[in-house]
């Protein structure tokens, strides 16, 4: 395979993976860039401990998967049922909190990064097969739990919490268990994205892990739809790939372009590309098929 | 054939063979023996977009401008060359995929341009055993990659000492206070200049950490005056650096002299930002632009005519040089570009320039040990209206 | 004590920038319901212009004044129509699809300063307009002109603002088709006249804004707005949405605490523990310190 889809197979994967992440709070309407704190706080420390404690990558993946998950379910006990507001907030104190840590921490190489991460596999071919192949397996069983979720009293229930909280309420849906439950989830899958994006680097930087991926995840969501998961599948390899084959004189205003592409999808197609109703559409007539 | 023809016949004979010879030794002005490129194609991962467009613009114009005199003179090996921005836009992601482009064919390449994207996209080339010639970042991060990278600085805690220690002394510093911006390299930067502080006999006060944010630099500023310090260095953004300076001013210092700039604060935003409230500031880098000699002339007016008048900023020399190394490395090893013989010629460009000696730069020559750069020249300048005035020329 | 005197002058002045850009946040947010993300970036753009023409003309600062309104008027004038389109359908404000919305926009007002002005670099202003010597200095304590002004605009503009929205008849109509278009057009409020005059009255505080922050910074540069944005945010919610008295309290409390973290902890520590205390407040006060107001 060649590097070069390589690299954007797994960035792709990233991006899916992590916009689902934002995806699945956004059911209930909140914004939990929580989940780029936690790539950067599991990245660094599965780092430390393969680099530095020379702790095998599959158990150091583990610990990522953990540390994301164990945040965001703290986290989620006091902002599980917050509104939207505080859960923005939350995101943004993480954020910070995280950066200005490792900024100040010279065993994960503090402002300079860490370097030269080990192989995850003998070869630089067979480092390359593992992370796509966990990456796409991470993909598709995030993608199946969220199918799951979406088509489950589960999924009803944060549909109506988007919608009208007070009414959730009163049909006996607990909203701040369904926060936490779709909080820690993200969570826990932003540790394990975290983990292996600075594994496909082999390096980490803090500017790996600015506010400007919390800006990219919500392109992908809200141009591809904010209302299914299909949207960010479609939305993320467009997205990224875009940005690979623009002519370099166009490619100098690319920002421009995906502000200019946003405003238009919010405004002509607010529920992004992929809406809801298509979505469903498109699983009917793929079942009536199946049945045929 | 009669004695008078043999010798006529030796002569022409000998005439042939020293001309010969010469066309052979004479490597730039006839076509290389078995260069089978039609044109020397040198991609340059640089930050074209972004953050740091503005310094991605000089590094470019820099190496094309070094293209350009090269062509002039006849190209390399008698063929043209083109350096081609690849824009990263100071994206990791976006990094490694034009570096896995550029693998695939290049014999070498210039940048990455800035830190996070040579972390990114440096091991590739390692990997594929590709010289990268980070020629902005310091040696901390570029002997990361050795030797399919070499530094175009010597190491920190080498080279700034030196600079810090002879600016307390020749200005009479004794108690100083330091303002650190927290990224990359410049908190071992701030190191370094604390040892040639007390090398110099003075007191290192303390340190005042600059956020990567910060909009209003009161607080700061006063909490340096606090420590009553009687100089100044500031490591940080250009443009904070500017603000720092005119925030001090404000509140009374007066000794400009006694404020020390660093290199990374060389930068257009500097002075764009500071204007002339940063008259009699020192600051010290590695290019004297006041030097004269035809070629640097011939330099510095193009970057004026191209960029509104502005001097160059020291980088701007930096990919300049290096579009010049690679032609003297191709030369020397004489290197055809033929695809076949990719991975042996690569390793033959980067072998000749880990140890090039005496590399005649656009401002001095230097010698190449093992990546690291020896005998390169640090400078103090003190900046009067909008330009730099040489102090004092430094070495190790 | 001097260090420490110093120091509030320095968050007082600091608070001043996030009062004055959370007034026009939260002005926004009254006479249009529109949680505008990218407002700072609205009022860097301005700067910028304010910029060009103080170049083109000399220093003049009235034109320049006047052009800075006339951009942001122009800018809210166009970006209305968007914010209103995707508000159509909500009754209540929809921090989710506006924030990302403003995000849109403010990516592009950002990446068109970088690359269309002063080639990307850090602008300045002329000494005239930023105040060349101190008003008063005392040891370390400096107080520039520029600090004075927009700390002082910034207490008139929210209480004028206030006044006018709350006591006066345009006020309450600009207030009445935000809150409910329908029954404000019933009661007679000419809709378009009237949601078109409370664009203009935000733009005319965002040009307001930029050449105040012209005053009190010195300069700009294309990603000024986006470092400030999120602690702007922070405010209006801290202090509860639409609340301006609120983002007053919260915009000066907020620079002096970051202004003495700086000076006596950490500059690095500063964003981080910020956001920490507005985010233990936010836990025991959901709605804000001073309540919501919309």
């Amino acid at each position: 395979m060649s590097l070069v889809l390589y690299y954007f197979l797994t960035i792709t994967a990233i991006y899916i993976l992590m916009s689902w992440g934002l995806y699945l709070p956004y059911r209930v309407a909140h914004l939990h860039f929580l989940t780029v704190a936690n790539m950067l706080i599991s990245g660094y420390l599965a780092g430390y401990m393969v680099q530095t404690l020379e702790v095998p990558f599959s158990v150091a993946l583990l610990a990522g998967f953990a540390a994301g998950g164990i945040i965001g379910y703290i986290v989620s006990r006091f902002i599980g049922d917050a509104p939207t507001f505080t859960v923005v907030i939350v995101g943004f104190t993480f954020i910070y909190i995280s950066r200005t840590a490792v900024e100040n921490i010279k065993a994960v190489g503090a402002t300079m990064g860490m370097f030269g991460l080990p192989m995850v596999a003998g070869s630089p071919v067979m480092h390359r097969w593992t992370l796509l192949i966990l990456l796409y397996a991470l993909v598709v069983v995030v993608g199946f739990l969220i199918y799951r979720f979406e088509h489950s009293r589960l999924g009803r229930a944060a549909s109506v919490v988007f919608v009208d909280k007070d009414l959730a309420t009163s049909m006996g849906v607990d909203i701040k268990r369904l926060g936490r439950l779709v909080q820690t989830f993200s969570s826990l899958v932003a540790g394990g994205c975290g983990v292996i994006y600075g594994f496909i680097y082999r390096s980490f930087h803090l500017d790996f892990f600015t506010f400007h991926l919390v800006g990219i995840f919500m392109t992908v969501i809200f141009v591809g739809g904010y209302a299914t998961m299909w949207g960010t599948v479609l939305a993320a390899p467009a997205l990224y790939g875009l940005s690979l084959i623009l002519p370099p004189a166009v490619a100098s205003w690319r920002i421009v372009i995906y502000g200019a592409i946003l405003i238009a999808v919010l405004v002509l197609k607010p529920e992004g590309l992929i809406t809801r109703r298509l979505a469903h559409k498109l699983e009917t007539t793929l079942s009536r098929r199946r049945k045929r | 054939m009669n004695k008078k023809m043999l010798s006529l016949l030796a002569v022409l004979l000998l005439i042939a063979s020293i001309v010969g010879a010469g066309g052979q030794g004479d490597s730039g002005s006839s076509g290389g023996a078995g260069v089978v490129v039609e044109e020397w194609e040198i991609p340059f991962l640089n930050s074209l977009t972004g953050a740091i467009a503005s310094i991605g613009e000089y590094l470019q114009w820099g190496a094309e401008r070094a293209a350009f005199e090269i062509n002039e003179a006849g190209g390399i090996a008698g063929k043209p060359v083109k350096v081609i921005g690849v824009d990263t836009a100071l994206e990791p992601q976006k990094g490694v995929v034009e570096m896995s482009k550029i693998v695939e064919w290049a014999l070498v390449a210039l940048g990455p341009v800035p830190e996070p994207v040579i972390m990114a996209a440096a091991p590739i080339a390692v990997e594929n055993e590709m010289m990268t010639m980070t020629a902005t970042t310091s040696l901390e991060y570029a002997e990361k990659f050795f030797p399919w990278s070499i530094s175009w600085f010597p190491a920190t805690a080498d080279r700034l000492p030196p600079l810090a220690r002879d600016w307390a002394k020749d200005y009479g510093v004794k108690k100083v206070v330091q303002f650190v911006g927290i990224y990359g390299p410049w908190p071992g930067m701030a190191a370094a200049h604390v040892v040639g502080i007390k090398e110099a006999g003075a007191q290192h006060l303390g340190d005042v950490e600059v956020p990567q944010d910060a909009v209003t630099f009161g607080p700061l500023v006063v909490k340096a005056l606090g420590m009553n310090p009687d100089g100044i260095i500031i490591a940080c953004w250009p443009d904070k650096a500017a603000k720092i300076v005119q925030e001090l001013k404000s509140r009374g210092w007066t000794d400009m002299e006694k404020i020390l700039l660093f290199s990374s604060a060389d930068d257009a935003a500097l002075y764009t930002t500071g204007g002339a409230d940063l008259n009699g500031t020192i600051i010290y880098n590695y290019i004297n632009v006041d030097q004269d000699t035809p070629r640097w002339n011939a330099f510095k007016e193009a970057y004026q005519k191209d960029h509104n008048g502005l001097q160059p900023p020291s980088l701007s020399t930096n990919y300049y040089d290096a579009v010049y190394m690679i032609k003297r490395a191709i030369e020397e090893t004489g290197v055809t570009g033929d695809p076949k013989k990719l991975k042996e010629e690569r390793k033959l460009i980067a072998e000749a320039m880990f140890n090039m000696k005496n590399f005649e730069g656009l401002l001095f020559k230097w010698d190449m040990s093992d990546g690291v750069p020896t005998n390169k020249p640090g400078y103090l300048f003190q900046i009067q209206d909008g330009r730099k005035k040489l102090v004092k020329e430094i070495r190790n | 004590m001097q260090t420490f005197i110093a120091q509030v002058i320095n968050g007082l002045s600091l608070g001043s920038i996030y009062v004055l850009l959370a007034t026009g946040f939260n002005l926004l947010l009254l006479v249009a319901m529109i949680i505008h993300f990218a407002y700072p970036q609205v009022v860097v753009f301005s700067m910028y212009i304010a910029w060009v023409v103080l170049r083109y003309t000399g220093n003049s600062i009235l034109l320049a004044v006047l052009a800075a309104i006339v951009s942001s008027v122009l800018l809210n004038l166009i970006s209305a129509p968007l914010f209103q389109k995707i508000m159509k359908n909500r009754e209540e404000v929809d921090i989710n699809t506006t924030m990302v919305l403003s995000l849109g926009i403010g990516m592009i007002i950002t990446d068109i300063l970088s690359h269309g002005f002063n080639k990307g670099l850090p602008i300045a202003f002329p000494a005239k307009l930023v105040g060349e010597t101190p008003i008063l200095r005392v040891g370390v304590i400096s107080l520039m002109g520029g600090q004075v002004a927009s700390l002082a605009v910034g207490i008139v503009a929210v209480s004028g603002i206030f006044l006018l929205l709350y006591k006066t008849r345009p006020g309450r109509a600009f207030r009445a088709i935000a809150e409910d278009p329908n029954g404000a057009r019933l009661v007679g409020i000419p809709l378009l006249r009237t949601g078109l005059e409370s664009y203009a009255l935000s733009g005319v505080l965002g040009g307001l804004i930029a050449v105040l922050l012209a005053m009190l910074l010195g300069y700009s540069s294309p990603g000024l707005g986006e470092q400030v944005a999120h602690k702007v945010l922070a405010v209006s919610i801290i202090a509860g949405l639409g609340n301006l008295a609120g983002g007053l309290v919260v915009g000066l409390a907020l620079g002096i605490l970051e202004a003495l973290v700086q000076g006596y902890i950490s500059g690095s520590w500063s964003n981080a523990i910020a956001f920490v205390v507005m985010l233990l407040v936010m836990l025991f006060k959901p709605r804000g310190l001073f309540g919501i107001k919309l």
